[in-house]
């Protein structure tokens, strides 16, 4: 489906107090996509060629998602870092800093409008 | 030592044991030999001994009289078996020597097959010589299994089988006669390399050879056997080409599997989910045959009689042939075993020790044999070689043997029956439908019924019942088993073993049902056809007796906590069925639509109302009003007081069932169980009749709504779409909405969220119970603010955006973007959507445009090309109940289910659907469709991205 003309999507501010789960830190998400990946695998993006960090899994009362953090949200920022021209590694050690308790993502959500034309239009 | 050119021998299977038994009947038997031949040779001034055999035109053959084997000049050790194909060959010799007053025993022979060594022992006594051969392996045995040689008539329970043998025995060298004379086509003993096929045709020569009338016992002279033998060939035709490969291929599955029989049956048994039930009654019918055979020694020498007295006097030795014998093969007297071995055995004896397993048109022919043990073989082997083994089912249908196999059900003799029996359980096994279809044209469906309304045997009724169960998969024999089979199954099998008593005995308690094989396969071959439409479920409904019988079954399977198994799973499975769309079947229904006031008097037309709300998208201005009317009416829900106890389909839908379906679901930890019994409240709490709605209360009065809701978190995906449907039909009721709205709707998320990312590899969720989830979803929502509410609460919007968004499957995208709409309809609560990040404009836009879509479509119009046909077909015929459903099409009985399986097979299903799932496993070729779902584990929409690298996914 081609996209609507005219969708802007305003970025959300997501702030993740990481939970510390034995030695680890854990944010209680997972990501997908990357430039070192296929976009066109990437099931939440509207532009399959778009290379960027997307937030592919929350768990379940984790601080993501007492944080807000949805699936199918795509990372812009992390703690001010750019993550939309990044390796998927590159995305994972970022968010995964020992040093950093707290990560703020800057993310963009598509519309649940957005969705249902999707879907209606498939 | 002129006279001494004797000949004889057998090269039999004995053991040490019997050969002294034996000593006595040879010595005699050499007695007269000796002075057949000095008769001969006077006469006919025979040279010596040819090497290899005695020259054609020589008047040998009576003094070929009793076994032997082989013959051999005396002194002279040249074999005559010396085979060409040497590698395979067995050479068997067996040396007379006549050298009175010298007993000696000599060993001569040793051969060598497939590594066997066989030794054979030659004795000589001290009169006359005398040969006693002992085979470690490769005995060519009689139809009983025991040697041919000895005149051991064919142990099997027939005493005819005796006749075969002493037809060959008797009749000068009849063995050698008939064998031979058919191969070398004159030559009273044709040379080693003639026999050479000749021993490809052992078994035929046996077979028919025995056919012809009897000659005296000196009588069958060389031309006899020419005579006679022809007529084999023709029998055969298939035979003399095909004979030495087949000849070599089967043997060398022989050999590798010697006891083909046991293991196949073992490994039936080991298949059939019932498998502990079979393997006894394997078991015995092994077992059974050697006392079979021995009872029958009596007889069958009897008919033997005219032969001389040598033989009568031998019966005592036979029995301690047998066991010999048996050593050393196990002591397995499996039966197939020795039918392959046996009908080499006449060839082997001779010359070519090796024996040959009979080509498959043999066995055929064999079934038409005249002699009933030959019969009862060739079915045992066709049993045999059809296990797991689709080409030769094929094969056997080609060559027209299913009605050679359907007319031996009828035979007078139950050892026939019964190897008929087996070999058509096992050909009506597997995906192949030919076979089934076949046997139904020969009328083997009606012969089956007859032979379980006559048999006692309980053997016999697993073998028929089970054939049934396999017939019964195949859609087309469906009512052609209801027509033919349905009473007698249900008053042979089902009301006798379920315990029910029509009438019962007030002063003793009632029956437990009992789980036997036979109702097992009984109950299977009813799920199978109950599920065979409207007719087929009328007729069962009103089968006197039968639900009444099944209602029984699964309340005693309750009441022992005995929910577990396969015949529960049958019963439960065939009340679902029945239980399906029985507001629209069963007599009388129309006087509880709902449209009439019935006895709920207002609370049945409100019921009614709110579903007429509820099916329109603008049902939302009704709620909140209603819900405590609601409330009242359904928790004051007065059952109707009955005159006279329900019978018969009645007890479908009496609210009396609803405890025994959620036991079953408290209780079974068989999914296939669980999947009924929530399917069949789900069939039940469809449709807009009086009954349903008792259904409905009576779930929740009984406290059956937890209960559903805790299924949802099965790791069974079948479970959680039953319990999902069965939960939507049941919120049509206005107070078990709410009550689901509240508690369910956690759980009915987190299998949308389980759908987006599995918790578990493997775990993931079939289209078709997402599909089923979020239709639940949208039914609990609808009209219900604050479900929509617990729906926001429990995160769902966020679950069903991301499946929108990323499901594969177009149905889950479209299923779950209508529940979006319907919350977005809601505008109380657009404020807290917007705080979560949905903004008002967007949503309103979401709302108008998709609005327009959702209206309209139709049925139809959720037919989307890019599906797989199979699914197209399936949805076609499964009419709402597994679509995503514009809720507004579809009244609620859309929603019923019948058995799921039943749908599928037609044709377009893959691999683990269709028919085998039920058939009885009897069936080898069990193993090979795992008995699970009947439905493809793979999503075929998945399929397209599996050949893709698998994105990374990493958890932070």
């Amino acid at each position: 489906p081609t996209p609507l003309p005219g969708q802007d999507v305003a970025p959300q501010r997501v702030e993740i107090h990481k939970l510390r789960q034995g030695e680890n830190l854990i944010l209680g998400f997972s990501i997908g996509g990357g430039i070192d990946q296929d976009p066109s695998q990437n099931p939440f993006s509207e532009d399959k060629t778009d290379k960027g960090i997307y937030v592919t899994r929350v768990s379940e009362g984790g601080p993501a998602e007492i944080a807000g953090l949805q699936i199918g949200d795509k990372i812009m920022q992390v703690n001010g870092w750019d993550m939309t021209m990044v390796t998927h590694d590159q995305a994972r050690k970022r968010l995964t800093k020992r040093s950093e308790e707290v990560v703020r993502l800057l993310v963009t959500r598509q519309s649940l409008q957005k969705a249902v034309q999707q879907s209606m239009l498939s | 030592m002129e006279d001494c050119n004797v000949h004889s021998a057998a090269s039999i299977l004995a053991s040490v044991k019997e050969q002294e038994a034996r000593f006595e009947r040879l010595t005699r038997a050499l007695e007269q030999e000796r002075r057949h031949v000095a008769l001969q040779l006077e006469r006919a001034q025979q040279p010596g001994m040819v090497s290899g055999g005695v020259g054609g035109g020589q008047p040998l053959p009576m003094a070929w009289q009793q076994l032997v084997l082989q013959e051999q000049s005396p002194g002279s050790q040249a074999s005559l078996a010396t085979m060409p194909e040497a590698p395979d060959v067995l050479e068997e010799t067996v040396t007379v020597e006549e050298d009175p007053g010298t007993p000696t025993s000599h060993v001569s022979v040793v051969t060598s097959e497939d590594g066997t060594t066989r030794r054979t022992e030659t004795k000589v006594t001290k009169t006359v010589k005398t040969v006693t051969t002992r085979t470690v392996r490769q005995v060519p045995l009689g139809p009983d299994g025991l040697p041919l040689l000895d005149g051991g008539p064919p142990l099997g329970p027939f005493a005819d089988g005796a006749l075969d043998r002493h037809f060959l025995l008797r009749g000068g060298g009849p063995v050698a006669t008939l064998s031979r004379a058919y191969l070398t086509s004159g030559g009273s003993f044709p040379e080693g390399p003639e026999p050479r096929d000749g021993p490809s045709y052992g078994s035929l020569s046996r077979g028919l050879g025995m056919r012809p009338p009897r000659a005296g016992p000196l009588g069958p002279g060389p031309g006899d056997g020419c005579f006679t033998l022809p007529g084999h060939r023709e029998a055969f035709p298939v035979g003399p080409e095909s004979g030495p490969p087949g000849g070599r291929s089967l043997p060398e599955r022989f050999q590798a599997e010697p006891y083909g029989l046991e293991d196949d049956t073992r490994s039936l048994a080991a298949d059939d989910e019932g498998g502990p039930e079979l393997e006894p009654d394997y078991g015995t019918a092994t077992r059974r045959r050697p006392e079979c055979g021995r009872g029958l020694h009596t007889r069958a020498y009897e008919d033997a009689a005219d032969d001389g007295s040598e033989l009568l006097g031998e019966r005592p030795a036979f029995s301690a042939v047998t066991a010999p014998l048996a050593q050393p093969e196990r002591g397995s007297l499996g039966s197939l075993d020795r039918l392959v071995r046996r009908s080499p055995s006449v060839d082997s004896a001779r010359k070519e020790p090796r024996w040959r397993d009979p080509e498959l048109p043999e066995v055929l022919a064999m079934l038409r044999h005249p002699v009933d043990p030959v019969k009862a073989n060739a079915a045992a082997y066709l049993q045999h070689l059809c296990f797991e083994n689709e080409g030769i089912k094929r094969r056997v249908r080609q060559l027209r043997g299913l009605p050679l196999l359907v007319a031996l059900l009828d035979h007078p003799r139950a050892e026939v029956r019964r190897r008929a029996c087996g070999a058509l359980r096992n050909l009506s096994y597997g995906r192949d439908t030919d076979n089934k279809a076949a046997i139904r044209d020969c009328g083997g469906v009606p012969a089956l019924v007859r032979l379980l309304r006559a048999a006692r045997d309980n053997e016999v009724r697993e073998l028929v019942t089970g054939t049934l169960w396999n017939l019964s998969s195949y859609e087309p024999l469906k009512m052609a088993i209801i027509d033919h089979g349905l009473q007698t199954l249900t008053h042979e099998v089902i009301v006798p073993h379920s315990g029910w008593e029509r009438e019962p005995n007030e002063d003793s308690k009632p029956r437990d049902a009992e789980w036997t094989t036979v109702f097992k396969n009984t109950s299977g071959c009813l799920r199978n056809v109950s599920s065979d439409g409207a007719e087929a479920r009328r007729r069962l409904r009103e089968c006197e007796g039968l639900v009444d019988a099944l209602l029984h079954a699964l309340q005693s399977a309750v009441g022992r906590k005995d929910t577990d198994n396969k015949s529960v799973e049958n019963c439960v499975c065939i009340m679902r069925n029945l239980s399906y769309h029985v507001h629209k079947e069963v007599p009388g229904a129309d006087r509880y639509q709902e449209a009439e006031p019935g006895p709920l008097g207002s609370a049945v037309g409100s019921q009614r109302r709110r579903r007429d709300d509820a099916s329109c998208f603008g049902g939302k201005k009704a709620k909140g009003k209603k819900d405590g009317e609601m409330d009242r009416n359904f928790d004051t829900l007065d059952l109707p007081k009955r005159t006279e106890a329900a019978k018969g389909f009645e007890l479908l839908y009496q609210p009396e069932v609803v405890r025994l379906y959620l036991s079953l679901l408290t209780e079974s930890r068989n999914f296939n169980t669980l999947e009924a019994a929530a399917g069949a409240l789900q069939n039940l709490s469809a449709g807009n009749w009086m009954w349903a709605t008792y259904i409905r209360a009576t779930v929740r009065k009984e406290r059956g709504l937890p209960v559903l809701v805790e299924l949802l978190q099965s790791e069974t995906d079948k479970v959680v779409r039953a319990v999902a449907i069965a939960l939507r039909n049941l919120s049509l009721d206005r107070r078990n909405k709410d009550l689901i709205g509240s508690y369910a709707m956690a759980e009915l998320v987190r299998n949308l969220r389980n759908a987006q990312s599995p918790p578990r590899p493997g775990a993931h969720l079939e289209e078709d119970t997402v599909v089923a989830v979020l239709n639940t979803i949208h039914e609990i929502v609808s009209d219900s603010l604050d479900n929509a509410r617990s729906l926001l609460q429990a995160r769902g919007v966020p679950a069903l955006v991301a499946l929108v968004a990323s499901s594969q499957s177009v149905r889950e995208a479209k299923a779950a973007s209508h529940v979006l709409q319907t919350v977005w309809s809601y505008k109380e609560l657009r404020g807290t959507l917007q705080k979560d990040g949905w903004t008002k404009a967007r949503f309103q836009l979401a709302a108008t445009t998709t609005k327009g879509p959702k209206g309209a479509p139709s049925p139809g119009g959720f037919d989307d090309s890019t599906l797989p046909l199979v699914d197209k077909s399936l949805e076609g015929e499964k009419t709402g109940s597994r679509d995503v459903i514009p809720m507004d099409a579809l009244g609620p009985d859309g929603y019923s289910t019948v058995d799921r399986r039943e749908r599928r097979p037609r044709g377009t299903c893959s691999a683990g659907e269709a028919s085998e799932k039920e058939p009885l496993k009897l069936d080898p070729s069990r193993k090979a469709p795992p008995p699970g779902p009947s439905r493809p584990t793979v999503r075929l929409v998945d399929a397209v991205g599996d050949a893709k690298p698998q994105p990374v996914d990493s958890w932070v």
